[in-house]
């Protein structure tokens, strides 16, 4: 099948086999990639609760955003980029991981979900922002949000339980 | 001379609870994620804290009423890890004990919470001027102490004992 073969391929490549043969280097890589999901989920959870009508209630939601989001994608940087590699070192084994498949598809979801919200009702936050009272779709994408990165977690753990596979 | 902690370790791994987890993948996998959620809810609510500390704040916000407002937020990620943290523990007691990573965690820990009910607390309240130094240096401590934490607790995962 092609996504087989170019994960056969990725498998076969020297940045592959570097990460693969490095203990040092994929801890390192591993380091980065938790520290990455829980600066994204930390940060985006607090837009979140705010929506939802908990935490920073005083303060107004584009406020918030504006000075949580290059936080939140310093952290998403820091978790593409480590999870790549991580990736490309075992690109077959991700392959057959369901897990792994399950885990690409919440993060598809949370990314569509996002762009929903800053495309159609964030761009109406200098109407709603002041009157206190959070659009029943902006609630939405809260929750759907905090669903979503808890169960990105969840299944980025659930990649290093899969059978035959060991990850500290 | 000290007394060894060991034998407690291996009575806490010997525990009904200690069994039942170490011999579940699932349990231990679902207290990592559990884990992990309240590390997000603490590193999340803290950093927004600190930054606001360091002069980048929310807007023209108070510290004090971010931290007010978080507060909540904080207390709850630190009551689910030290829920989940100790049960994970009980699986693995006699590993963790011979893993130095452990114990620069344990020590971490103790100093980040003391440091931030006590001095970091104060200051956050205290509304110091955007650009005190010394509140600079208050939310670079925390910043350090919390991370280190994290780094520290990733530690044990990775370095086994000889």
């Amino acid at each position: 099948m092609f996504l087989l073969s170019i994960c056969q391929w990725v498998d076969s490549t020297p940045l592959s086999a570097m990460v693969r043969q490095s203990n040092w280097l994929f801890s390192t890589l591993d380091t980065i990639h938790t520290l990455g999901i829980v600066l994204v989920a930390g940060t985006i959870m607090l837009v979140d609760l705010r929506l939802l009508g908990f935490g920073l209630r005083s303060v107004p939601v584009a406020q918030l955003v504006a000075r949580i989001v290059p936080s939140t994608l310093g952290g998403f940087g820091l978790m593409v980029v480590s999870g790549g590699l991580l990736f490309s070192s075992e690109a077959v084994k991700m392959y057959h991981s369901p897990a792994f498949r399950i885990k690409m598809l919440l993060l598809a979801l949370a990314g569509l979900n996002a762009l929903i919200f800053h495309r159609t009702i964030y761009r109406d936050v200098a109407h709603w922002d002041p009157a206190s009272v959070v659009p029943a779709r902006a609630r939405l994408a809260g929750l759907l949000s905090l669903v979503l990165w808890i169960a990105i977690i969840a299944a980025g753990r659930a990649i290093a339980y899969a059978p035959g596979y060991d990850l500290g | 001379m000290a007394t060894s902690l060991l034998p407690v370790f291996q009575w806490l791994q010997s525990t009904f609870i200690g069994q039942t987890i170490r011999h579940s993948a699932a349990l231990i996998a679902l207290l990592e994620i559990v884990h992990l959620i309240g590390l997000a809810l603490l590193i999340g609510t803290i950093l927004m804290v600190d930054l606001s500390l360091l002069g980048f704040g929310i807007g023209r916000q108070p510290v004090s009423r971010i931290a007010r407002e978080l507060n909540f937020f904080t207390v709850m990620g630190l009551t689910i890890m030290l829920v989940s943290g100790p049960l994970i523990l009980t699986s693995e007691a006699v590993r963790c004990y011979k893993t130095p990573a452990f114990w620069v965690k344990m020590a971490l820990l103790a100093v980040a919470i003391v440091f931030h009910f006590s001095i970091h607390r104060r200051v956050t309240l205290a509304d110091p001027p955007v650009p005190e130094p010394s509140a600079r240096i208050v939310a670079s401590l925390s910043l350090a102490l919390w991370f280190g934490v994290a780094l520290a607790g990733k530690g044990i995962a990775i370095f086994q004992p000889a």
